[in-house]
């Protein structure tokens, strides 16, 4: 398996140790995936990402290890604001030696596990594909492998059911942003690399054309947030939702729900429309600001954490991400979770974003002038001449 | 006059049809809340566009009042709520009266100062503020989300304002007895500014309870969230379609303490926005 | 001899009265200048920086010093000419206002002061700033900033006077000594007590195309719902009508005390006189009501400009920053993109936009005391 670079999701800060609850080294533990409503459930019974790794962390602080980890959950929105907010707000910085300051500066030597990838994928209504033919011999569905059959297929599904062709968050969280990078991987260009923007080339035209194709033929609707575009699909009304690996298991407890409109589920790998092979990805890994010689303890009870949280990896993957360990992979207790055998080629064909310094406001400026394009009609090349601008500011 | 009569008849029913438009959307949420949350799941619209919570049931407001971290919300917006009254009545009127009655050097250039920062906005100071606080390691504290709004004047523009109207015999007769600055001001002068200090403390604690700018930059762990900003949080997050019922519990339970405050001092805080205003 | 007695007793009292008065003031002024007048200096100070939030926190020489860089990116750009057609429909209207303060003034209804910095400033404004725009090659320093302070002002102009003419109809209809009138009352100020993120909880739901409240009523009327939130023309409208459910009580009250001090008599005896209610209104009731209609949409203005909760919680600013406002964008700026010094010149800004109505409403209130 490829491995994936392990950068970007910074995801987590274990940073304030403190000697607390007499001789139980406390360390704070900062992540996002929301709160878990529901406490002291077994790893085994958890669902969903944020009862699954608060059972995990849950499960190390309370065995009798010497240490409790102290949870800061958040929501996934406001996430890296309040991180950094925190990150600023809450280090005695004086307290660090000036060699120390310096290993955690930008460049800094962070020390990471990563826990899973996610990527994109197509989920699919099997029972909407079927209508329109689009179903092979093996029972997988037939997916486009160029603009011209995805327009193509769009309307197969449309004359026989009526139904949207595809459904996805273009108004609101960055999944359109990630598509269209996909497509742009899948031409063999990138929309920024070494410090220069190259937003507006003939690739990304390209596949923001292919996208624009979907709405113009009323396939798509450009104007369903997160929530409406998953309904969308929940209810029988799209026959493909892109959405990431996260929401696997959510949707085969829909699909077997009879009072949910979507009965036949499958969770295709993101189909090739050119060239090459891809598909948008992205670590979560957990990060320690390294300083050994600032608190030891904590230090070791930190890696006393990540590696209990790398162990448990085999339950982290029942949220649909994509295991990280090979020895997981390769496992029948991971085969055997639903859907994982549809989608194995993805951790082969995902790709990340090169680094960059500031990622949050290059997808922010991305996300607005795409938007700009499905939901305000602002001319293609104008758009991306605009972003290309914005992005070339935000590299320089 | 009959057609005077008719026109007034049509005219309450306008203002009734009105008041129910106004009140249909706290009335859904309510009714959401009510409701169970496999069913919101599904449609929002069960009997009457979902306005009549059937199948009824508690759980939301059970589940968010006995697990989770509202209950821890509401316990810090009380405390900050609380304490930023408090803190806001005391320096306020301890100031007003100062600036209304006590004649001590410096104070014609005192008071206009301190009504210049009548024009400076929570904006405009946020950020300053939030760096000073960090650097005092201040943040995820009460003492963060309480003291900024003691600063602001508005308090103590309404309390001289108040003092002022006393007539000064009352003080002066006691300071003839001999009495001092203090007791003039705890025995006498307290008890009369009561109706001016309850619209205040209305104001104060209502202001506490909704702010949201400054928490969402000072608290950022979650057990420091204000019901405010904890509300806001739940909105946020991608589990939102699945648990309808339950963010509509919070919204109800955050609502309930200002809600039953207002119709229970409704007379103050109306006089209190004339007053805060100006008139 | 027997004049010292007094004279070193006053003395005496000035020293206590000094001493006391800087006591009862002193915890007030200690907080004032602590969380008010030096962090608001302290912002101008940041705001002449390159300053970055994450950067500044490790370390604490990691700023630079940048004069007014920051407000020129933000208020300035390259290659900026002026045409006299450019935002020409905006401007008419800004021109026709300036037009409209003139004559008010000439009718009496405004002061001679008034009217002229309204005529200056909206000249400046409409008849100069307005026209000018990136030329050939040339962009803005800040492409967002421009566009962002006309959403905020877009997003005031259709909230106040909808606030302002409405609270006045209800306070009208419902000045009255009835219970009835004092529940109706009550109903329409309830939303105001309800926290922002209650209101946009609520509000979110109830523009849902799918699951939201105004969908139910559009679909039983066989009509298709509207995509509120996501959609380019709508998302504005749809923050402008949470906004106004959610501060139409404010105005109403101010109303209601504006129209309760018009003396009973007055009403009376223009009724004995035989004019009707819509003359009623017109001649009398609406000229006394001059000052708290000034005092309400000052007001509203001030409060409205920093509008942030509801653009943060339920567009997000969107879609493609059509209901991007300017506080989001400065929290955005600071907490979200880490530019403390960006943000701190925004802010700057934002206060000198605000200090002018601030000192209007001082005025009116001043006017009504």
């Amino acid at each position: 398996m490829r491995r994936i670079r392990p950068v970007l999701a910074l995801l987590v800060l274990a940073l304030f140790a403190s000697p607390a609850f007499a001789q139980d080294t406390t360390i704070t533990l900062g992540r996002f995936f929301g709160a878990c409503d529901v406490s002291g459930v077994s790893i085994a019974n958890a669902v969903g990402e944020p009862c699954i790794i608060q059972a995990i962390v849950d499960a190390y602080s309370e065995a009798d290890n010497g240490v409790t980890v102290d949870t800061l959950p958040t929501d996934w929105g406001n996430y890296y604001d309040q991180i950094k907010a925190s990150y600023a707000g809450g280090i005695d910085v004086d307290d660090w030696a000036p060699a120390a300051r310096e290993a955690v500066t930008f460049d800094g030597r962070i020390y990471g596990v990563p826990m899973d990838a996610h990527a994109n994928l197509w989920h699919v209504n099997m029972e909407l594909m079927e209508a329109a033919g689009l179903v092979n011999a093996d029972g997988t569905p037939i997916l486009p492998s160029s603009p011209e059959e995805l327009l193509a297929h769009a309307q197969q599904v449309k004359d026989a059911t009526g139904a949207d062709y595809l459904a996805a968050d273009f108004a609101q969280f960055p999944i359109g942003v990630r598509l269209v990078m996909t497509l742009v991987w899948q031409q063999g260009a990138e929309l920024f690399a070494d410090g220069v923007a190259d937003v507006d080339s003939a690739e990304a035209v390209r596949a923001v054309e292919t996208i624009v194709s979907l709405f113009d033929g009323r396939y798509a609707d450009p104007r369903l947030d997160y929530a409406d575009s998953q309904q969308s699909f929940l209810d029988g009304e799209a026959a493909i939702l892109v959405n990431g690996t996260w929401v696997v298991d959510f949707y085969d407890a829909q699909a077997a729900d009879p009072a949910v409109a979507l009965t036949d589920y499958y969770a295709a790998d993101f189909p090739t429309l050119f060239a090459e092979d891809a598909t948008w990805a992205n670590n979560h890994l957990w990060a320690v600001p390294v300083n050994t010689s600032r608190d030891a303890e904590a230090y070791q009870a930190a890696l006393g954490l990540l590696a209990h949280i790398n162990d448990q990896n085999l339950a982290w993957a029942r949220t649909g991400h994509l295991s990280v360990r090979t020895s997981v992979l390769e496992s029948d207790a991971y085969a055997a979770l639903p859907h994982r055998d549809e989608y194995v080629r993805t951790a082969a064909i995902a790709r990340d974003v090169v680094p960059v310094v500031r990622y949050d406001a290059i997808q922010d400026v991305l996300n607005r002038e795409l938007q700009a394009i499905w939901l305000t009609g602002k001319p293609i090349s104008e758009a991306l001449g605009d972003a290309d601008l914005a992005v070339q500011d935000l590299l320089d | 006059m009959a057609g005077g009569r008719g026109a007034r008849r049509v005219w309450t029913l306008v203002l009734v049809l009105l008041a129910l438009v106004w009140l249909i959307p706290i009335v859904w949420m309510a009714s959401l809340a009510l409701q169970p949350n496999d069913l919101l799941a599904r449609t929002t619209s069960n009997v009457a566009w979902g306005l009549i919570p059937w199948p009824f049931t508690l759980d939301n407001l059970a589940f968010v009042l006995g697990s989770g971290l509202t209950p821890r919300w509401f316990l810090n917006s009380a405390i900050v709520a609380g304490g930023m009254t408090l803190a806001v009545l005391a320096t306020a009127s301890l100031a007003g009266y100062a600036f209304a009655r006590i004649p001590f050097p410096g104070k014609r250039v005192l008071f206009p100062l301190v009504l210049a920062g009548l024009v400076i906005p929570e904006q405009a100071v946020f950020i300053p503020l939030y760096t000073q606080f960090a650097e005092w390691g201040w943040h995820n504290g009460y003492l963060a989300l309480i003291a900024p709004r003691v600063a602001v004047p508005i308090g103590v523009f309404l309390m001289t304002q108040f003092f002022r109207g006393i007539p000064t015999y009352l003080d002066e007769a006691a300071a003839l007895d001999g009495a001092d600055r203090w007791v003039i001001f705890t025995r006498i002068m307290l008890p009369l500014a009561r109706p001016a200090m309850t619209t205040l403390a209305i104001l104060t604690f209502l202001y506490a309870w909704n702010d949201y700018l400054w928490p969402l930059v000072s608290a950022s762990r979650p057990e420091m969230f204000t019901i405010t900003l904890g509300l806001a949080s739940l909105q946020s997050n991608f589990a939102q379609s699945e648990g309808l019922g339950r963010v509509m519990a919070s919204g109800v339970l955050a609502s309930l303490p200002v809600v039953l405050l207002f119709l229970l001092f409704q007379r103050h805080v109306v006089r209190g926005i004339a007053m805060g205003s100006g008139k | 001899m027997t004049s010292s007695a007094p004279t070193r007793s006053r003395a005496a009292r000035r020293v206590r009265d000094a001493v006391a008065g800087y006591l009862f003031v002193g915890p007030f002024l200690l907080a004032y200048v602590a969380f008010l007048l030096w962090p608001f200096a302290r912002g101008v100070w940041i705001s002449l920086h390159d300053w970055n939030l994450l950067a500044v926190a490790i370390n604490p020489d990691a700023k630079t010093f940048v004069g007014l860089d920051n407000y020129v990116r933000m208020l300035w750009g390259d290659g900026l000419v002026w045409s006299l057609d450019h935002q020409w429909g905006v401007r008419l209207l800004g021109l026709a206002l300036v037009a409209g303060a003139l004559w008010a003034w000439r009718r009496g209804a405004i002061g001679r002061g008034t009217a002229l910095a309204a005529a200056a400033a909206g000249l400046l404004v409409f008849g100069f700033a307005l026209g000018l725009h990136p030329g050939e090659g040339g962009r803005w320093g800040d492409r967002r900033f421009w566009p962002i302070v006309g959403n905020t002002l877009t997003f005031v102009a259709l909230t106040v006077p909808a606030v302002a003419a409405m609270g006045l109809a209800l306070a009208i209809g419902l000045n009255r000594d009835d219970r009835r009138s004092a529940v109706l009352r009550t109903f329409f100020f309830l939303s105001q007590v309800l926290s922002v993120t209650v209101v946009t909880l609520i509000w979110q739901l109830t523009l849902s195309p799918r699951q939201g409240l105004i969908a139910h009523a559009f679909r039983s009327l066989g009509l298709e719902p509207l995509a509120w939130v996501t959609s380019p023309d709508l998302a504005m409208p749809a923050i402008v009508i949470a906004t106004v459910w959610w501060s139409l009580g404010f105005a109403m009250i101010l109303f209601l005390a504006g129209l309760q001090e018009i003396p009973a008599e007055r009403n009376e005896a223009a009724r004995l006189d035989g004019a009707g209610p819509l003359q009623l209104l017109r001649h009398l009731t609406l000229p006394a009501l001059s000052r708290t209609t000034t005092l309400v949409v000052v007001l509203q203005i001030i409060l409205h400009f920093q509008v942030f909760g509801q653009s943060h919680l339920i567009t997000r600013g969107g879609p493609n920053d059509a209901t991007q406002v300017w506080v989001r964008y400065i929290y955005q700026t600071g907490f979200r993109n880490s530019e403390l010094g960006d943000a701190s010149a925004l802010a700057i800004v934002l206060f000198a936009f605000m200090l002018v109505f601030a000192l209007l409403q001082m005025r009116a209130s001043r006017g009504e005391a």
